[in-house]
């Protein structure tokens, strides 16, 4: 075993540097030699029958090098692929790179221009002629079975059906004292992040190098091979630096098989830098998910049953991790709780929306705002403290590993500790002596406290470590960072292994063609990436002490690691205190307190970041975000004059504190902590506004909660 | 986002930027800080023949005190008011209702006329300015006049300019001896687009109050501080299904207003 000097230290990120001095290199960065550059002709129609394009003006205008068509584009790029779901049928829909015969969303690709600049692209895109014959759009996945039918050969416009039940669910409600029932909707959100999606498409000689904005290289190579019929031989993806992702690169974009074509026709690269008016409409959204849940319970306030049905508006198409979001939240719905009997439905229903896809949180958060809703309406409904329902459910400590009635296995954690220490951080005693006390002078107050569980880890991660000549380490590793740190975490669990300082360890990734990987996502980094350094460097360390020398005598030295394990679970508590003021209804979010456990923590000032930067996207999703669509299938919020995003200044106070339970599945004893903060915060935070509103009579909101809802809910309820 | 092709003139004196906008043949528009119009441009929602850049016209950049009147050029930015002294101690509505107006990047560059002239219902120096009888100074090829607030805003993005005329400057004149004056605002965020905002100014038992988000230009109400309030919002026409919350909202604000104007 290692000693650990630099693991568990709270470093700066290392990679910051290099970006505050506007030194890193994006996409848009890459200067290639003859670039042509692409623009898009999207639909403006929800849902249309498309007739004919007529593209000689765009052509014809000078700077244009050529406009594709779906036509033109033939069998050489089918529709990316679909993703599975454990005992889930998943429709064959996956995303067609260009439309053909019929759009299904309002932004879908239908023409391709490529030009000597964006902006002559632009011009010959409008001049890109389409007939569209609109047809009735599909908008709301509870109703979706009896619209008109989306793709052929999908009945009842439904393209995920996934159910499961275990125990005696009959049984536990008949047995029941009580049984709460709640309708849930939790609106859709986009990701946002700065820079937006897009790519470089090259072909040389067979092989087509394709240098993407992305999560990781290997899901776009995997994706792009499966639509263009090439594998890793002809095909190499290579990541250059990310600005943000949230989720939302970790699925090629169809426009890249798109420009793939059109770079191998013209022979020459080709661009497409996606604008923000692109990324509102055509990038995929997270959330959207209507729910019915019910909770049998006994009057001593334990959990009997649970039944749901998930009403996943899952948008036109299938994109591989589309399914992933309600299937995550339909295996976490029980929660941090020891529930005997649970039966889940997920109906993902094709509507004419741009596709949903994982969003910071992906499926978790409206997990936990499920359960979390469910357990305070059953605490209320018994006359019990919330707090004391919640102990009186959890999967006890020793219960691990412990598998969830759904059939997934919690390696490790402790509830009830996480729950301790976030009601004295907030401290819950002294929030709800201020409630009280302003209730008394007519403010309207509320508390609230919300568990989360955060599946992450599982799959494999490649890693190669060597020692230069000079004595360098050099880790490259499958795993490619997006705004997490790797340069620093990983670098610090090198050192420690190879028994180096960090600022020794030099950091590779993002690149097909030099290692395997699986990528990032699902809060998978340390646990996998970093596992799979710490195990390629532990081998090095035990080379050089057989050897009698030290690591840095080992020259030319290398080992390579692929590490895999089941999933972890990362988990915790938050708890937030809000005022409702009553004259305009807005939302103020007093204070917020968050305890996370993701296992052993690598740096806990990057920790705290993620917890933060998490945080604030969770409350973005409760004050202001949501993606609004009209009953024509319009996007209503396509740009950020209508989409808020929130900023420092709406920060409210946020402490945050650590609880450490190992997880056993890797050698660092780490969880995950990407998205917690975008798990708990809506639970937390709904939850409190359900306390405040609960004199007033309002037994639940669903978010956002805007200030013309408050208002109006309290203006309801009079004086 | 790239806009469609326009011509481009960047001419150092007003009388050549005059002259161009004279041209009769051309859908000409006015490039100062651009805050307004670049986006629109990019959204190829205005889509003009030809842009006159203001900001090589040195004459016009100005912000100074002259006979008691703070005088404002046309290409003084939102900065050069939030950051002038004699602005905060003369017209603190100004000064106040200023760090409403986007962001710090957004007020470097945005000109205080382009805003008036752009004329979003949600903008805040038009209501500001609405409360303190101010004086616009338009000027074309064919002469020069002079508007107030009611003659100058028509409705949601128009004006009463013709499009041959270009507004170079705001007056405004000293509030009036030993009053106050009071600025209030609410929007989603921090530099959002404000969903209401209400401007006022209180000299004795006279109040004059403007209000931001109560229609397609400022409203002004003058009348005694303690009755604007609910005078001020009773009459608005207001539609859409949050009708009563923005009336509750534009309520408080009014209130909020008045409040700080005597405090």
């Amino acid at each position: 075993m290692s000693a650990e000097r630099w693991v568990g230290r709270p470093m700066p990120r290392r990679e910051d540097v290099r970006f505050l001095r506007g030194e890193a290199t994006y996409l848009d960065d890459i200067e290639l030699p003859d670039l042509l550059e692409a623009a898009f002709v999207r639909s403006p129609f929800a849902h249309a029958r498309l007739g004919a394009i007529d593209v000689e003006a765009a052509l014809a205008l000078p700077g244009v090098a050529a406009v594709l068509t779906g036509a033109d584009l033939g069998k050489r790029a089918r529709a990316l692929p679909a993703g599975a779901v454990d005992d889930g049928i998943v429709a064959d829909a996956g995303h067609p790179v260009l439309a053909r015969d019929r759009v299904r969303y309002a932004g879908e690709a239908v023409a391709l221009v490529v030009a000597e600049s964006r902006a002559v692209a632009e011009d010959a895109a409008e001049l890109v002629d389409v007939d569209y014959e609109p047809l009735q759009p599909v908008l709301d996945p509870r109703t979706a079975a009896g619209m008109p039918l989306l793709h052929d050969g999908v009945a009842d416009n439904r393209l995920v059906t996934w159910q499961r039940t275990h125990g005696d669910v009959e049984g536990a409600f008949a047995a029941a004292d009580r049984v709460v029932s709640q309708s849930f909707h939790i609106p859709r959100l986009v990701a946002a992040p700065i820079e937006t999606r897009g790519a470089i498409a090259r072909v040389e000689g067979d092989v087509l190098t394709v240098w993407c904005s992305a999560q990781d290289p290997h899901r776009p190579l995997a994706q792009l091979g499966v639509s263009l019929g090439r594998g890793p031989d002809s095909l190499r993806v290579v990541v250059p630096d990310v600005g943000g992702a949230f989720g939302s690169k970790g699925v090629v974009a169809p426009e890249v098989a798109a420009i793939a074509c059109a770079a191998e026709d013209l022979g020459r690269p080709v661009r497409w830098t996606e604008d923000r008016a692109e990324n509102f409409l055509a990038a995929y959204q997270g959330r959207g998910l209507d729910a019915d849940v019910e909770l049998a319970v006994s009057a001593e306030g334990r959990i009997l049953g649970l039944r749901a049905t998930l009403y996943a508006d899952l948008g036109a198409y299938l994109y591989a991790t589309t399914a992933v979001a309600p299937h995550t939240a339909a295996m976490l719905i029980t929660g941090a709780y020891d529930v005997a009997a649970a039966s889940v439905e997920v109906v993902g229903a094709a509507t004419t929306k741009v596709p949903t896809g994982p969003y910071r949180g992906a499926g978790r958060p409206e997990a936990a705002f499920l359960v979390e809703r469910m357990v305070d309406l059953a605490a209320r409904k018994l006359g019990l403290e919330p707090v004391e329902v919640r102990r009186r459910n959890f999967v006890r400590p020793d219960a691990f590993p412990y598998e969830t009635p759904m059939g997934w296995t919690y390696d490790s954690g402790d509830f009830e500790r996480c729950l301790d220490a976030v009601l004295e951080l907030a401290p819950l005693a002294g929030w709800l002596e201020l409630r009280d006390a302003a209730r008394a002078e007519g403010r309207v107050l509320g508390v609230g406290v919300g568990m989360y569980i955060e599946r992450a880890g599982g799959l494999w991660e490649s890693a190669v470590v060597r020692v230069e000549p000079d004595g360098r380490v050099v880790v490259r590793t499958g795993s490619s960072p997006h705004g997490q740190g790797h340069e620093t975490t990983f670098a610090q669990i090198a050192a420690d292994e190879l028994g180096v300082e960090p600022q020794a360890v030099e950091l590779r990734w993002g690149d097909s063609g030099e290692l395997p990987g699986v990528g990032t996502f699902a809060s998978r980094s340390v646990a996998m990436g970093g596992s799979a350094v710490a195990s390629a460097a532990r081998e090095l360390a035990e080379r050089a002490r057989d050897a009698g020398v030290s690591v840095t005598d080992l020259g030319g030295a290398e080992a390579e690691s692929r590490f895999s394990s089941g999933l972890v679970f990362a988990s915790g508590a938050y708890a937030a205190l809000v005022e409702i003021e009553r004259a305009t209804g807005r939302l103020l979010v007093l204070g917020l307190a968050a305890v996370d456990d993701s296992g052993r923590i690598v740096n806990p000032l990057l920790a705290e970041g993620q917890v933060l930067g998490a945080t604030v996207q969770g409350l973005g999703q409760c004050l202001v975000e949501e993606a609004v669509h009209d009953e024509e299938g319009q996007l209503r919020t396509a740009s950020f004059a209508d989409y808020s995003l929130l900023t420092a200044a709406e920060l409210p106070p946020v402490e945050s504190r650590f609880v450490e339970t190992p997880s056993p599945l890797n050698p660092l004893g780490a969880k995950g902590i990407g998205e917690g903060g975008a798990i708990a915060t809506p639970a937390a935070v709904a939850n409190a506004v359900a306390d405040a509103l609960a004199p007033f009579g309002v037994r639940h909101v669903d978010p956002p909660f805007t200030e013309a809802k408050l208002w109006s809910l309290l203006r309801e309820a009079g004086p | 986002m790239k806009p469609a092709p326009f011509a481009y003139d960047a001419p150092r004196q007003l009388g050549e930027v005059l002259e161009l906008l004279a041209r009769e043949d051309e859908d000409v528009k006015v490039l100062a800080g651009g805050q307004s119009l670049v986006p629109l441009l990019n959204f190829r929602l205005a889509r003009p023949d030809r842009l006159v850049d203001l900001n090589g016209v040195e004459s016009l950049a100005y912000l100074r005190v002259e006979d008691g009147a703070l005088r404002i050029g046309a290409l003084a930015r939102h900065a050069d008011l939030e950051r002038s002294a004699e602005v905060a101690s003369g017209w603190p509505l100004l000064a106040e209702a200023v760090r409403h107006v986007g962001h710090p990047q957004i007020r470097v560059r945005g000109t205080v006329c382009g805003s008036v002239a752009h004329a979003d219902p949600a903008a805040e120096l038009p209501v500001a300015l609405c409360v303190l009888d101010v004086r616009f100074h338009v000027r074309s090829v064919r002469g020069s006049r002079v508007l107030g607030a009611d003659e100058l805003f028509l409705g949601f993005l128009t004006t009463s300019l013709e499009p041959d005329e270009l507004l170079v400057e705001i007056e405004v004149p000293a509030p009036p001896a030993g009053s106050g004056t009071g600025f209030a605002e609410h929007a989603r965020t921090h530099g959002d687009f404000a969903l209401g905002g209400a401007a006022a100014l209180v000299a004795g038992e006279e109040a004059r109050l403007a209000l931001l988000g109560a229609g397609p230009v400022p409203v002004r109400f003058d009348g005694a501080p303690g009755d604007l309030p609910d005078a001020a919002v009773a009459d608005l026409s207001l539609t859409g299904p949050d009708a009563e919350w923005r009336r509750a909202l534009l309520r408080e604000l009014a209130r909020d207003a008045l409040e700080r104007a005597v405090a």
